[in-house]
C-alpha cells in the first residue's frame, strides 16, 4: 500500500486530481459566493432576531416563522403573488402562443422577420422604462388611456388603474403580459419551425382536420418547450419585484403587495433581517416544490415522446 | 498534460496576483490612515489619500456644485482623490443600512434629516464631527440644529443647508375665487374644496408607504394644536383626540380635494402636481420655486407661501417641521483628517454660496454670515421671493424635525421612516377601516417597531 502511494503512478494520480480541483476552483468559488453563502446566511438569519440597526443578534428558534405564519399580511401577499403569477404566466403563454402560431402562418419571410422584431420590442424594454411609460399612460389625473376613455364616452370618470384596489392587480398583470408574451412567442415560434412538414402532409392525406393536426402534431412537438418556458416564467414572475415596486410600491393598502415586496418591506423598510429571511426561506421552499412538480410533468412528456 | 499544468500554474498566479492586489489596496489605505491620523486639517498641503462621498443631490445644479467643489479640492491637493457617488434619498437609506452588514460605507455622506442621523448614531457608525464645527465656528450654527445631532455631548452631524415646511398657494386661483389666504385649517379646507374644479385640485394628499407625507401632514395638524405624535416616554401617539381629529381632517382632504391617484404618490410625484399647476395648495419648502420654474415657468409669478395654518384663529405661531440636511463623517473612515478638510472646504464662502445658488430660497444657509452677503442677496430668485424666504427662515429658526419636540430620538426617525402612518391612511381610505381602529393598530405597530429597534 505504502509502496503504491510512493510509486510514480500514485503521484501522477494525485497531481491529476489537484489539477482538476484547480480548474473547477473558480467556478466553485463563484457558486459558493453567489449561491451557497447567501442561502446559508439566509437560513441562519431566519432563526435569529437580526435587524439592520443592531450588530448583535440572538437565536430565536422558530419565532420568525411562527410570526410570519400568524401575520395576515403574509397570506395577503402570498395570495396576491399567486394571482399575479398565474394571471401573468397564463396571459403570456396564451398571447405568446397565439402570436407564434399567427407568425408561423405568415408566408412572406421579410414580413415574418419584421413582425418578429416588432413583437419582441416590449421584451427589450428595461423594467424602469416599462414602469414609467405605463405609469404615464394609465395615470389617473392626466393619463392618455383614462382620458381617451372619458373623451370617447366609454367611462364617465377617469379610471383609477393604480389607485383602485380592484383594478390595480389586473392592470399590473396586463402590463406584465405585454412585457413577457414576446419571449414566449419567439421561443414557441422557434419550436414550431422544427416540426417536420411531412407530418402535416401525411395527416392531410389521412384526412385529418386542422384541429386534429394541431392537437396531435403541433402540441406534442412544442409542449416540452412550452413547459420549460412556463417553469422559467413562473419562477421569474413569482420573484418579480421591479415592475410592481416602481409602479405602485405594493399599494394601495397592500392590494399589489407580492411576496418579494413583502420581504423587501420587512427587510429594508422594517429592517427586520431575521423575519425577512424566514419569509424568503418559505418562498424558496414553495418555489422548489412547484419546480419539482413542473419538472415531473415535463419529464413524463419527454418519456412519452421517446 | 503539460498544457494543463501550465494553465493551472497560470490560473494560480492570476489568483495570487488578485489577492495581492486586494491586499495592496488595504496596505495603501493603512498607510494613508497612519498619515491622516496625525494630521490636522490645517496642514492642508500635506493632505493625501482617497475618500468616498455619498450624496443625494441628484438634480443638475446641486450635483455640479458638489462635483466642482471636489474637483477644485483635488486640484489644490494633487495627492487627494474624492470619489463621489450620487444616489436618490431612498437608495441612500437602503445603501447605508446594507453597509452596516457588508461594511460598504462611505467616508462622508449627507443624511436625509436629523432623524436619520439619530438612527445612524444609534447604529454606532458615525464619527465625532465637533472638530469641523469648531473650525467653521460653532456659534454660526443654529443651536437647535446642532442639538438635534448631539448625543452625550458629542455632535455627529453638521447642517449643510436648511429649509422648513410652509403652505404654498396659487394667488391667481385664490383671487379668481375671491378667497383670502387661509390662516386656519378650517379656512384651508374650505378654500381647497372651493378650488377643486375645472381640472384643478385644492390640495393633494399622498400616501405612499415608501415616503413620509402622511406623517408630515398629520404632524402639522397635531403640532398646530400643541400635540405630538410621540408621548413623553417616546412611545407612539396616534390615538389622542387631536391625532384622531387630524386623521379625519386629512381623510376629508383626500376625499374632497385630492386626486385619487395620490394614494400611491411619493414626495416627488406629489410636489410635481403643484409644479404643473394641478393643485392649488401644497405644503413644502422653498424648493417649490425651482420646481415650478422648471415645470411651468408661466406660473412662477402666481405662487407664494404663508406660515402653516393655525388650529384656531388667535393661536400662537408655530413651526411644525424644520429640516437641516446634515453632512456626517463615518466612523469606518481611515482618513478622517482628509474628510474634515474637505467638509471645511465645502463651507468656504465661495463654495458654499455657489452650492446654495443651485436652488435659491430652497436651500437656506445653515450658518450665519452668508445670507447678508452681496453675492447671496444679488440672486434674482432671492430678491423676487424675499418675503417667502423670510417666512421660511422663521419656520427654520423655530422648528424641529418631526418628533424632535421631545429631543432627538431614534423613535422620531422611525416614526417617519417606516411608512406605518401612510399604511394606516391607505387602510382607512381604501379598505374603509374606521379611524380609531386603524389608528390603534398603527400605534401598536409603531410601538412594536420602537421596542425591536431601540428597546
Amino acid at each position: 500500500m505504502k509502496q503504491d502511494r510512493l510509486s510514480g503512478q500514485g503521484l501522477r494520480s494525485r497531481r491529476i486530481d489537484i489539477t482538476r480541483w484547480i480548474f473547477v476552483a473558480p467556478a466553485m468559488a463563484v457558486v459558493v459566493c453567489l449561491l451557497i453563502y447567501p442561502l446559508c446566511s439566509t437560513v441562519l438569519y431566519s432563526f435569529t432576531n437580526k435587524t439592520m440597526i443592531k450588530d448583535s443578534f440572538k437565536v430565536v428558534g422558530l419565532k420568525n416563522y411562527l410570526d410570519i405564519l400568524a401575520d395576515e399580511s403574509f397570506y395577503k401577499a402570498f395570495w396576491n403573488t399567486l394571482k399575479w403569477t398565474v394571471g401573468s404566466v397564463l396571459g403570456q403563454v396564451i398571447i405568446g402562443f397565439t402570436g407564434a402560431i399567427c407568425l408561423n402562418q405568415v408566408k412572406n419571410s421579410m414580413a415574418r422577420s419584421t413582425f418578429r422584431i416588432l413583437c419582441i420590442i416590449p421584451w427589450a424594454f428595461p423594467a424602469i422604462a416599462t414602469a414609467m411609460v405605463w405609469k404615464w399612460i394609465l395615470n389617473g389625473i392626466y393619463g392618455f388611456l383614462p382620458t381617451m376613455l372619458v373623451d370617447l364616452g366609454i367611462t364617465e370618470q377617469m379610471l383609477q388603474f393604480f389607485s383602485d384596489k380592484n383594478l390595480v392587480m389586473p392592470t399590473l398583470m396586463g402590463i406584465n403580459i405585454w412585457f413577457g408574451a414576446p419571449l414566449i412567442m419567439v421561443n414557441v415560434y422557434a419550436a414550431l419551425q422544427t416540426i417536420p412538414q411531412d407530418q402535416y402532409e401525411a395527416a392531410q392525406i389521412d384526412g385529418a382536420s386542422k384541429f386534429q393536426s394541431f392537437r396531435h402534431i403541433t402540441i406534442p412537438h412544442i409542449r416540452t418547450v412550452v413547459g420549460l418556458l412556463i417553469v422559467l416564467r413562473t419562477v421569474w414572475v413569482f420573484n418579480n419585484f421591479d415592475i410592481i415596486y416602481m409602479i405602485t410600491g405594493g399599494g394601495p393598502a397592500g392590494a399589489s403587495t407580492t411576496m418579494p415586496i413583502f420581504i423587501y418591506d420587512t427587510g429594508w423598510t422594517g429592517r427586520l433581517v431575521g423575519k425577512a429571511s424566514a419569509a424568503s426561506i418559505l418562498l424558496l421552499i414553495f418555489l422548489v416544490i412547484l419546480t419539482v412538480l413542473y419538472f415531473k410533468v415535463i419529464n413524463r412528456w419527454e418519456k412519452e415522446d421517446r | 498534460m503539460k498544457a494543463k499544468k501550465l494553465l493551472a500554474i497560470l490560473l494560480a498566479l492570476v489568483m495570487l496576483l488578485t489577492l495581492a492586489a486586494c491586499g495592496g489596496t488595504e496596505d495603501t489605505a493603512d498607510t494613508q490612515a497612519a498619515a491622516g491620523s496625525g494630521d490636522s486639517a490645517d496642514t492642508a498641503q500635506e493632505l493625501s489619500g482617497e475618500i468616498t462621498f455619498w450624496h443625494c443631490f441628484t438634480q443638475g445644479a446641486r450635483m455640479e456644485a458638489i462635483e466642482d467643489a471636489a474637483a477644485s479640492f483635488m486640484e489644490a491637493h494633487p495627492g487627494v482623490t474624492i470619489n463621489i457617488e450620487t444616489m436618490s434619498w431612498g437608495d441612500f437609506n437602503t445603501k447605508w443600512n446594507a453597509g452596516l452588514t457588508t461594511g460598504d460605507l462611505p467616508d462622508i455622506s449627507v443624511a436625509q434629516n436629523t432623524g436619520e442621523v439619530a438612527e445612524m448614531i444609534n447604529a454606532g457608525v458615525l464619527a465625532d464631527i465637533s472638530g469641523v464645527i469648531d473650525a467653521i465656528g460653532r456659534d454660526r450654527f443654529s443651536e437647535n440644529a446642532l442639538g438635534d445631532m448631539t448625543t452625550d455631548g458629542v455632535t455627529y452631524g453638521i447642517p449643510y443647508y436648511s429649509h422648513a415646511q410652509v403652505m404654498w398657494y396659487r394667488e391667481d386661483l385664490l383671487d379668481a375665487a375671491g378667497l383670502d389666504v387661509p390662516t386656519t385649517w378650517d379656512e384651508f379646507y374650505e378654500a381647497a374644496v372651493a378650488l377643486t374644479k375645472d381640472g384643478v385640485y385644492g390640495a393633494g394628499f399622498s400616501c405612499s408607504p415608501n415616503d413620509l407625507l402622511c406623517t408630515r401632514y398629520l404632524n402639522y395638524y397635531v403640532r398646530s394644536a400643541g400635540g405630538s405624535l410621540l408621548n413623553d416616554d417616546l412611545t407612539a401617539n396616534l390615538t389622542s383626540d387631536i391625532a384622531l381629529e387630524g386623521i379625519e381632517f386629512w381623510v376629508n382632504v383626500y376625499k374632497n380635494c385630492s386626486p385619487a391617484e395620490t394614494i400611491n404618490y411619493t414626495v416627488n410625484d406629489h410636489a410635481t402636481l403643484f409644479y404643473q399647476g394641478t393643485t392649488a395648495f401644497d405644503f413644502n419648502s422653498g424648493f417649490m420655486i425651482s420646481g415650478v420654474e422648471s415645470n411651468r415657468a408661466d406660473l412662477v409669478d402666481y405662487i407664494s407661501c404663508a406660515p402653516l395654518p393655525l388650529y384656531k384663529e388667535g393661536d400662537p405661531y408655530y413651526s411644525a417641521e424644520a429640516t437641516h440636511i446634515p453632512l456626517v463623517m463615518w466612523e469606518n473612515s481611515e482618513n478622517k483628517a482628509l474628510c474634515q478638510a474637505f467638509i471645511e472646504y465645502l463651507y468656504e464662502d465661495d463654495n458654499y454660496l455657489y452650492f446654495l445658488s443651485a436652488v435659491p430660497v430652497g436651500m437656506l444657509p445653515s450658518i450665519t454670515g452668508i445670507s447678508d452677503q452681496e453675492a447671496y442677496l444679488s440672486n434674482e430668485t432671492v430678491q423676487k421671493f424675499s418675503e417667502e424666504a423670510a417666512i421660511i427662515e422663521q419656520a427654520v429658526e423655530e422648528g424641529r424635525a418631526i418628533g424632535f419636540e421631545h429631543g432627538p430620538s431614534v423613535q422620531a426617525g422611525l416614526l417617519s421612516s417606516q411608512g406605518v402612518v401612510e399604511e394606516m391612511f391607505q387602510d382607512i381610505l381604501i379598505n374603509g377601516t374606521d379611524i380609531p381602529t386603524a389608528a390603534q393598530a398603527a400605534e401598536d405597530q409603531l410601538n412594536e417597531i420602537f421596542e425591536t429597534m431601540v428597546g
